[in-house]
């Protein structure tokens, strides 16, 4: 379903090139739950934005359900990101002028899609089996750190992506609530069929995942 | 549709959680849009009231005038200051011999005063041939002109203009069919005029008292005229009628003794210099609005910037760099048309006032152009910022703290 071949990243540092991402050959199937593993700075989040095309890479291909991307226009792009994947981040971004429900409607706003409920409704469901349900009209800012992800996730889900990519997304939760999420994600695998790319450095996030990748210094080392 | 809505939303919520900021961006359209709107509307009321002055004088006309002038004045100056001369019936039979002439009117002019018996005022008398209606446009509102009838059978009738009616009678309509007395002698009022307006300068066609020439001559016993309007047929070269006129009244009088005036003329001269001054004005105006439109264009480079990660965010999840493009266009174009907007009303208010004195108006092209000029200026001063907010890199953007 993706396939990265030969994918560098670089950048030019003090007149040096410098490779965040080195010599990436990886395939991601339908349906699988992949934990992208290594230390800080080695490279994963560079890696997680190739894949979710909001980055490109300086050298390699990757293609998307066969389709080279860098080939694909801004629009075509967007509009990948906008139905064919959904982010969840550390940092949960979502925007605080907008109230929860206008967070996760916003993919709706730049998708053409055509879904037999509407987009109100969608939002409903989701927020109803995540139990953000009453929080529709607060402030992203008003709510916790849990339910700040949930609502990231809510908005990752609204136009059925086929994949979720997520990154550090309990970096900034407890434990308990961390596995919370981590079991939501799980959930959207096993019974969504979504495929879940999970990015972590910590091992025992990553137990969740059937497939392991090891991430050193911007090269897998293990897969 | 539903994405119209979307961008208008988004940029109304903004506007309300920067209200102060927004207020002040859009001052300087509004200042931009009141100079020029107002400027317009009082071009435009100058032009309706050199039209009016031009209707009043009538189209085609010149006016023969004793004494020597070199332009135009107000026709109702007494015979002392154009000196010597005074026409009488042997001219205006001579007059009527030029064949481009339609009209040879005679007219008499006298300060009077007019009573009603119950009220008495001063006013103007203006006895002229039964052609004066037509020739300077002057219609009844109540009742009817006098005819030429009524000028050869000097019938005692007149007709009055609506203030001196209003003033004598109470009423316009009540003083029809009353008794006028002028200097004592009495004339059954058959006409009553429609307000002319005018009056700044010119002459105050609505106060005076019209009676048929030959009925005025017992006020008038050496049957002699002030002035003689000349009404040429249509499509006649006024300046060939002028030297007609001329040749035949030369035969009996010298050079400096009369005058052949052409106000109509004069007034567009008039005119056209003041459309050009007003037009350089509106330019002027128009400069503000550029510093309004550079007002616009430094706060949404800031707003740009203080929503990098928000661009960012939105990038993510899908928007294109169109989308971005358009929200930020946007939000200039409805800064711009709020200032437009409230530029119109503070104009309109203030014309308001003025209409008591000048009749300056705003009429529905200067509204589209001030709409459609604020929209341009959110669009040329929008661009540039928008186009920045598009060109960011979505995951710089995104990382953006
Ligand atoms: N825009 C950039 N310019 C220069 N260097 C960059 C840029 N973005 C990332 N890097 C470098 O690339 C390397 C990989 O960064 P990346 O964010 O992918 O690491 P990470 O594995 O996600 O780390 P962490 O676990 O701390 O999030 C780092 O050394 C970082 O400094
Ligand atoms: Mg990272």
């Amino acid at each position: 379903m993706i396939k990265l071949s030969n994918v560098f990243k670089e950048y030019k540092l003090d007149g040096e090139i410098f490779a965040a991402v080195k010599n990436i050959n990886l395939s991601i199937n339908k349906g699988e739950f992949i934990a992208i593993l290594g230390p800080s700075g080695s490279g994963k989040s560079t890696l997680m934005h190739l894949i979710g095309l909001l980055d490109n890479p300086t050298r390699g291909t990757i293609c998307v359900e066969g389709k080279d991307v860098s080939k694909l226009s801004d629009s075509q792009l967007s509009l990948l990101r906008n139905e064919f994947v959904g982010f969840v981040f550390q940092q949960f971004n979502l925007i605080n002028k907008l109230t929860v429900l206008e967070n996760i409607l916003l993919p709706t706003i730049y998708s053409k899609q055509k879904f037999s409920a509407s987009p109100e409704e969608r939002a409903f469901s989701l927020m109803e089996r995540f139990g953000i349900k009453e929080k529709a009209t607060s402030y992203p800012n008003k709510l916790s750190g849990g339910q700040q992800q949930r609502v990231a996730i809510t908005r990752a889900l609204i136009n059925n992506p086929k994949v979720i990519l997520a990154d550090e997304p309990t970096g900034n939760l407890d434990t308990k609530t961390g596995d919370k999420i981590l079991t939501l994600l799980t959930e959207l695998n096993r019974e969504d069929k979504i495929t879940v790319i999970l990015v972590t450095h910590e091992a025992d996030v990553a137990v969740r995942a059937k497939r392991k990748i090891q991430i050193r210094d911007g090269e897998i080392v293990k897969s | 549709m539903q994405y119209l809505l979307f961008l208008i939303k988004g940029s109304l919520e903004d506007f309300r959680r920067n209200k102060g900021r927004t207020i002040l961006t859009s001052l300087g359209i509004l200042i931009g849009v009141s100079s020029v709107v107002l400027l317009m509307s009082f071009g435009l009321g100058l032009k309706k009231y050199i039209e009016n002055q031009f209707e009043s004088l009538g189209t085609n006309l010149v006016r023969i005038v004793p004494g020597r002038i070199l332009s135009g004045g107000g026709f109702r100056s007494g015979p002392g200051a154009f000196g010597g001369i005074r026409f009488d019936e042997k001219d205006v039979a001579s007059l009527k011999r030029i064949k481009e002439a339609e009209y040879i009117i005679p007219v008499f002019t006298k300060t009077i005063t007019a009573s009603s018996g119950k009220n008495s005022n001063i006013a103007d008398l203006y006895a002229s041939s039964a052609d004066i209606f037509l020739g300077i446009n002057l219609k009844t509102k109540y009742g009817a002109a006098f005819t030429k009838d009524d000028v050869e059978k000097r019938s005692k009738v007149a007709v009055v203009g609506p203030k001196i009616a209003a003033k004598l009678y109470d009423q316009e309509v009540k003083a029809l069919d009353k008794i006028i007395k002028v200097q004592d002698q009495s004339f059954r009022i058959i006409g009553v005029l429609e307000a002319k307006g005018g009056g700044f300068g010119g002459p105050d066609l609505d106060s005076f008292v019209y009676l048929p020439y030959k009925t005025a001559f017992s006020l008038n016993p050496d049957k002699k005229f002030m002035v003689i309007i000349a009404k040429a047929r249509t499509k006649v070269d006024l300046e060939v009628f002028r030297n007609d006129i001329k040749k035949q009244l030369l035969k009996r009088y010298k050079e400096d003794d009369f005058s052949v005036i052409q106000q109509a003329e004069l007034l567009s001269a008039i005119s056209s210099i003041f459309s050009i001054i007003n037009t350089v004005l509106v330019a002027i105006a128009a400069i503000s609005l550029l510093v309004g439109g550079i007002g616009i264009m430094n706060i949404m480079y800031v707003t740009v910037t203080e929503r990098i990660k928000e661009i960012g965010i939105r990038r993510a999840i899908g928007a294109t760099r169109k989308d971005i493009l358009f929200q930020f266009l946007a939000e200039a174009v409805f800064l711009s048309l709020i200032g437009g907007l409230l530029g119109l009303t503070v104009s309109f208010l203030i014309v308001l006032l003025v209409q008591r004195v000048f009749p300056a108006y705003i009429n529905l092209q200067t509204v589209a152009i001030a709409l459609g000029v604020s929209s341009l200026i959110g669009i040329i001063f929008g661009v540039f910022p928008a186009k920045k907010a598009a060109d960011l890199s979505p995951i710089e953007a995104i990382r953006y703290e």
